[in-house]
């Protein structure tokens, strides 16, 4: 199997993990980074040709000898999203620990039913 | 060609960044420019949908001229057209209601988001290309997520952080199933999509859709993803919650239908109409019995919104013509009377400081006007005869006869049970208990209430020439075949 398929899911699932199992906010937070991070890899390799170089048309380097460019658009946009909405939650946890005084999500327990 | 539909994208996005200027120049001018904006939206709305409805052919709107698959394409077919009208309308009047039920400051930065929301359901529902969908997914979400942080309690922040960490993994598994579709197709396009749907490889396409599916649900409110929602319902300034309901959801829903029949040709594709069966039943279940054990009415109502959602995606993934346009017409349908009733149960709040039970005792005597539009509101929800959701409830039952699920219609009929029992125990709440001094109740705003009432009482008594509607709007989904012809696809071939 391809090594860098394998490394992006294995990222994909480490952070799904975290996500799941921690008891931290924060932690939560770094999971879910990490799983983005992984999608963006899964991403990029899906357009690797192998032996190719970037797609930058100068000297010597033709559109045939170039990666696909489309998923580095795209992962160009995703990093942005991630980030934002990394920023978001990171706000949203400032104001949860001002109210709350814990970031333990067993204990952030107001809302039920 | 009518490219002036591209408005509908550019006009909010513009708006919203002017806000910050204009707040520079007066504070108080923020929430007025806000309808202002939303009024000239509608009024391109208005213009696109009777263009697409009397032409009988969508607006294609290429961004930048190139032509799709290489462009980025807008295609405002029956249904976009129909349901950015609902959702230009449904903001305008949410933006009256910011201006008295929003007082928490800083206020431009709501009118900012508010207006970002639009635009981001705006462009899913009019979107050609599946990453543009991911683009506007998070753009509706981000806002969406900022806009239920907005009241700045602890709770509304306990809210948010579920919302962000659930759409966040939702989004990241969307993406996944992206880069699945274009590793196996090498496009991003829909209708090339479509058009090469045959040649997808089985697992590629199963794992693929699945993937979109669960990442659409968190904002579709399906099953196993929907634990956001209640929370951010109750927490959620009351005119975001109406928003929500009446077409964040919506949006993600249609997208969902979207996805699932441009694939439609795909090996494997029954059992992912199964998957969503599946969901919309649990959906429909949980959503109902949750909703019959609630002290808070919003929350409430977050539940039986919910409970609504799951019949239209079971609706959509009956996989035929019929059941694509009930579930169309029931989320028109559901879009009227859900911002009717969290227009009013918000109102109810505002005025009287909270949305428990006991606030709503004497009601009746108390807001005559907000009271008589939530029992209409109520009962047509539960499926009387010569309301409107009652004609959708029968059409998804027509359909799911067809289409030969016959348990469909006893979970229906089950759920309209359920709901009768808690609205009714709500109807006789407001009227039949407590007493209480009147409350003086703002003209505009029974104005807009008694409109959608008397939208929904116009639906329930004359069906017929919206039903016409709805199935035009439906076809433009179930009909893969002529939505790839009216794409304007550059000879690309495979």
């Amino acid at each position: 199997m391809n090594p860098y398929y394998f490394a992006s899911i294995a990222l994909i699932l480490i952070g799904f993990y975290a996500v799941l199992a921690k008891r931290n906010v924060i932690k939560m937070l770094v999971g879910l980074s990490i799983m983005e991070t992984g999608v963006n890899l899964l991403l990029i390799s899906v357009g690797y040709v192998s032996g190719k170089s970037a797609p930058i048309l100068s000297e010597g380097i033709t559109p045939d000898k170039a990666v696909d460019p489309i998923p580095q658009a795209l992962v160009l946009t995703a990093i942005v999203i991630g980030v934002a909405t990394t920023a978001l939650a990171l706000s949203v946890v400032i104001n949860l620990y001002e109210k709350y005084k814990t970031l333990n999500v067993e204990e952030i327990r107001r809302l039920r039913g | 060609m009518n490219q002036y539909a591209s408005l509908l994208i550019a006009l909010p996005l513009f708006s919203a960044f002017f806000i910050p200027i204009l707040k520079r120049i007066s504070k108080n001018a923020v929430m007025p420019f806000l309808a202002f904006v939303t009024l000239i939206q509608t009024g391109i709305a208005a213009l696109v949908f009777k263009e697409v409805y009397t032409t009988g052919k969508p607006i294609i709107v290429m961004a930048g001229g190139f032509r799709p698959p290489v462009g980025i394409n807008l295609y405002i077919g029956h249904f976009a057209a129909l349901f950015v009208l609902v959702i230009a309308v449904a903001s305008f009047l949410m933006a009256i209601f910011s201006i008295k039920a929003v007082s928490v400051e800083p206020k431009d930065k709501y009118a900012m988001l508010f207006l970002l929301l639009m635009l981001g359901a705006t462009g899913m529902i009019s979107t050609g290309d599946i990453f543009n969908l991911f683009v506007f997914m998070e753009i509706t979400a981000i806002s969406a997520y900022a806009l239920t942080a907005y009241n700045k309690t602890g709770e509304a922040s306990e809210a948010a952080l579920k919302y962000v960490v659930l759409g966040g993994v939702g989004s990241s598994f969307f993406l996944v199933g992206i880069a699945l579709i274009y590793g196996s197709l090498g496009t991003l396009n829909m209708a090339h999509i479509a058009q090469l749907a045959g040649l997808i490889n089985p697992t590629a396409a199963k794992v693929g859709l699945a993937l979109l599916i669960f990442g659409l649900a968190v904002e579709a409110e399906q099953f196993p993803l929907n634990a956001w929602a209640p929370d951010a319902y109750q927490e959620a300034p009351h005119p975001v919650t109406a928003m929500f309901s009446a077409f964040v959801v919506k949006a993600s829903l249609y997208a969902i239908g979207r996805i699932l029949y441009i694939l439609s040709a795909a090996e494997g594709w029954s059992s992912i109409l199964r998957l969503l069966i599946i969901l919309g039943t649990l959906t429909v279940i949980l959503g109902e019995m949750s909703a019959l054990r609630q002290t808070n009415v919003k929350r409430m109502f977050a539940y039986s919104s919910i409970a609504q959602v799951g019949l239209i995606a079971i609706g959509l993934a009956l996989g035929t013509a019929n059941g694509v346009s009930a579930s169309v017409f029931h989320m028109f349908n559901h879009a009227i009377v859900k911002a009717l009733m969290f227009l009013t149960v918000g109102y109810v709040a505002v005025e009287l400081g909270g949305a428990e039970m006991d606030k709503f005792e004497g009601l009746g005597k108390r807001m005559p006007v907000t009271a008589f539009a939530i029992t209409i509101g109520a009962i047509s929800i539960i499926g009387v005869p010569l309301f409107n959701i009652f004609w959708s409830k029968i059409q998804l039952i027509l359909a799911a006869l067809n289409a030969q699920y016959t348990w469909v219609v006893a979970l229906i009929l089950g759920a309209s049970l359920v709901e009768a029992t808690y609205y009714i125990r709500l109807i006789h709440t407001i009227w039949f208990k407590g007493e209480g001094e009147k409350v003086k109740e703002n003209s505009v705003l029974a104005l807009v209430i008694l409109l959608l009432v008397a939208l929904i009482i116009v639906i329930g008594i004359y069906p017929e020439p919206f039903w016409n509607v709805m199935q035009k709007a439906g076809n433009d989904i179930f009909n893969v075949a002529q939505y790839v012809k009216n794409v304007p696809l550059m000879g690309v071939n495979p």
